[in-house]
């Protein structure tokens, strides 16, 4: 500034009024001038230079200070990368590691310095190496691009944990690939996953083996949920859902109707249900399965069926293949009892047998008269027909008694089943000197009963009574066959005798198999008389008399019009 | 069964002749009623042994016709009943099953015929002709015996004895001698009792003797 003051000055001295001034004194003033400007110039420079070397101070201070705050935040960024609990690895191509965190080596039980230039796999367990290795190459085939696995690894001290990794390879400014490793323990997260998988397996497996398969439903959905065995059970393949009417469609086309209100009341009502029904499989083979399920509300608020289905068809096997041998039993039972029975029946079908045979002589000497008699002839054919009928109806009881019929159930009056029995018995109490009397109850409901089993229930409680007063030879040996109705629907027939009464110690085991008390018995009668009571929903009992002798009774269900068959 | 004989005339013809039937059976015991009605003879049937006994039995040649299974009573136990009774009317007996024993007891207590049911009619009708023939004859011979019982009734007892010691085989003598008189007085005895008891000869009083039970050998009359 004053340079050029000063510069100015001299051109307008030199310049200006150039007349007015003489040359030296030009040359003073521009002596002057340059002696000024030089000072000006010095000062200039002189405060430049102060200027300047302010600055340069000033910039060095605030490098120093940069330098502090990056050395600062290098230590923080260093604390953060060694004790984060994450573990850094950086390995190179080849696997080896470059840089592992203080926290990453601690977790595996080594010292930073221990892992630094060894191979990466040294913490991995042999049967993970491989996984690693391949692990690795895939983050180098992808450069950038991460990746994330779990993998097994394993400590210095042998121990394992799980971990996640994420890894991405990248390359370094020295062209160098490397791999950025960090991974997170999952040890408890893992340990709990198995523990679930083993529960579930632990599930699946109990629920293989004991056919039962679980299922769940959301009122007013059509999508239920199952387990494993359930989709084994029913035959379909595993799905997340399955919509209830497949499920429909499976089920046995006479059960269909039956499941299906089942489950409609039960989800208006909400309640619980239970049901057994069966299966149509597509090979045409027939399950057997039983279902329960209860209501839940689940945490929407809605209700959901929560159940369990069974297959019951071994057991419903089982349980058929039960009934046929105790069908078996009761027809070789019942037959034996017919052996007994031989002479009196015998009896029964000989005696119209001689009335035919005498009435036909008859006949034919009434016809052989001079003039024959007819009305005297047709008399005595009436009696041929009405004594053959009557053998025909004896053999026509026997034979059904001897043939091994199914179960025919049907609604039946117990006295007709009593009389039929008495018909085969005649000649046995005659022989037997036993006085038979009937007190039955006209009228009585039906019951619904095999006619054939029922008859066998009485005619070996008869027998039974007649062999218990074989010893009696001081009073009557009066047997009295009563049936009655009671007023809880119940059809009571009991058979008393005056015989040799029960023994305490057998009247518990009277009606186990194979207990007999007589020298040829089997020992099956009671036993079979009693399951075939039961399996009509009765119950056979016996008692002691007050007076000599011994009650036997059976109780059967009323037969109602609603009920199943 | 064609060709049978016609009903045989000994039947029909016997007076008064009568078949009782006792059957639990009532179709048995009917049919037994038409057989003998066909061929001419009166029957009369009974459902059980109490009420045989309840009816009163004529006196004509009978037969009875039982079952040995009766309820109650055996046919066995009420054969044994009526003969302790002194009935003896000849029984036939019918059995649904043949059984020896019941059969062997049956004949020993005089049984006439032992029938298993379904029967041959003829062999029913064959075993009632024997059974009403072996009445008849019985008795006609008890009347026999009650007609010399009455004549033996009249005998003194001197001649009672002597009728036994002469049937016996005794010479006069002897009998004079044994019982201590002359051999006159024997003989006059004697004569009395061949003109009481109608005897024609010696050997028709001996054949008296027999029927009637009397003689040393059965343990008569002795002194």
């Amino acid at each position: 500034m004053a340079l050029a003051l000063a510069a100015a000055a001299c051109i307008w001295i030199v310049l200006g009024p150039a007349p007015t001034a003489p040359a030296y004194l030009v040359a003073v003033v521009l002596l002057v001038a340059s002696l000024a400007a030089s000072l000006i110039m010095m000062r200039l420079v002189d405060t430049t230079r102060r200027r300047m070397e302010a600055v340069l101070h000033g910039r060095t201070r605030a490098e120093e200070r940069a330098i502090e705050a990056l050395r600062g935040s290098e230590a923080q960024w260093k604390e953060v990368f060694e004790h984060n609990p994450v573990m850094y690895f950086m390995v190179d191509a080849d696997g080896t590691v470059l840089s592992v965190n203080t926290f990453g080596a601690a977790q595996l039980g080594y010292s930073v310095n221990e892992l630094l230039g060894q191979s990466v796999l040294k913490v991995f367990p042999a049967g993970e190496r491989q996984m690693a290795q391949s692990n690795v190459a895939v983050c180098l085939e992808n450069i950038g691009r991460t990746h994330s696995w779990e993998i097994c690894k394993v400590r210095k001290d042998g121990s394992s944990l799980w971990v996640r990794e994420n890894a991405k390879a990248v390359r370094r400014l020295d062209d160098r690939l490397i791999v950025l490793i960090a991974c997170e323990d999952i040890t408890e997260r893992k340990q709990a996953e198995i523990a679930l998988r083993q529960s579930e397996m632990y599930l699946a497996e109990a629920q293989r083996v004991s056919h039962t398969g679980s299922f769940g439903r959301r009122i007013g959905s059509r999508e239920i949920i199952w387990s494993e065995e359930t989709f084994r059970i029913f035959g379909f393949d595993k799905a997340p859902s399955v919509q209830l009417s497949a499920v429909m469609q499976r089920i046995h086309p006479d059960d269909r109707a039956r499941v299906q209100r089942t489950v409609d009341r039960a989800s208006i009502d909400e309640k619980d249900f239970e049901i057994g029904y069966r299966l149509l499989m597509p090979d045409g083979s027939v399950k057997h399965v039983h279902a329960t399920a209860h209501t839940v509300a689940d945490a929407s608020s809605g209700i959901e069926f929560v159940g369990a289905v069974t297959d019951v068809t071994a057991r419903k096997q089982a349980e058929v293949e039960l009934h046929e041998a105790q069908m078996n039993l009761a027809h070789v039972t019942r037959v034996m009892a017919l052996g007994e029975l031989a002479a009196s029946i015998a009896h029964e079908v000989n005696q119209p047998l001689a009335a035919v045979v005498t009435n036909a002589a008859a006949c034919q000497r009434w016809l052989d008269r001079e003039p024959p008699d007819l009305k005297e002839a047709r008399g005595a054919l009436d009696s041929i027909i009405k004594d053959g009928n009557r053998a025909g109806d004896v053999i026509q009881r026997v034979r059904a008694l001897v043939n091994k019929t199914a179960d025919q159930k049907a609604p039946l009056d117990i006295n007709e089943v009593v009389s039929d029995v008495v018909s085969l018995v005649q000649h046995e109490l005659i022989s037997h000197r036993v006085l038979l009397r009937l007190e039955l109850s006209p009228a009585l409901p039906p019951v619904l009963a095999d006619r054939i089993q029922l008859q066998q229930v009485v005619l070996n409680l008869v027998i039974n009574g007649i062999e218990a007063m074989q010893p009696v030879t001081d009073r009557v040996r009066e047997l009295i066959i009563r049936t009655s109705h009671d007023d809880s629907g119940h059809i009571e027939v009991t058979v008393k005798d005056c015989g040799v009464g029960l023994a305490p110690e057998n009247a518990d085991r009277m009606f186990d198999a194979f207990f007999t008390t007589k020298s040829g018995g089997m020992g099956m009668g009671l036993s079979i008389c009693r399951s075939i009571v039961g399996a009509h929903g009765g119950w056979l009992s016996a008692s002691g008399n007050a007076g000599p002798g011994a009650t036997f009774q059976f109780t059967l269900p009323l037969h109602q019009e609603d009920s199943p068959p | 069964m064609t060709g049978r004989p016609a009903p045989p005339h000994t039947i029909t013809s016997a007076e008064e002749a009568i078949v009782f039937v006792i059957d639990d059976d009532e179709s048995v015991r009917e049919s037994l009623r038409n057989l003998f009605r066909s061929v001419g003879l009166r029957v009369e049937v009974f459902g059980s042994a109490h009420e045989f006994l309840q009816s009163k039995l004529p006196d004509a040649p009978s037969c009875l016709i039982l079952d040995i299974r009766l309820p109650r009573v055996s046919g066995l136990d009420f054969q044994a009943e009526l003969a302790k009774a002194d009935i003896h009317i000849p029984i036939i007996f019918m059995t649904g099953h043949g059984d020896i024993p019941m059969t062997v007891r049956a004949m020993k207590a005089g049984a006439v015929d032992f029938l298993t049911k379904p029967f041959r009619d003829q062999d029913m009708l064959d075993a009632v002709t024997m059974a009403i023939e072996r009445d008849r004859n019985r008795r006609d011979e008890a009347k026999v015996l009650a007609d010399l019982q009455a004549l033996f009734a009249t005998l003194t007892p001197r001649e009672r004895q002597v009728m036994n010691l002469v049937t016996a085989g005794l010479m006069n003598k002897q009998v004079a001698a044994e019982i201590g008189v002359a051999e006159i007085t024997v003989k006059i005895h004697r004569g009395h009792i061949m003109r009481k008891m109608a005897a024609k000869s010696l050997p028709d009083l001996v054949r008296m003797a027999q029927l009637l039970g009397v003689g040393p050998a059965s343990g008569g009359p002795q002194t």
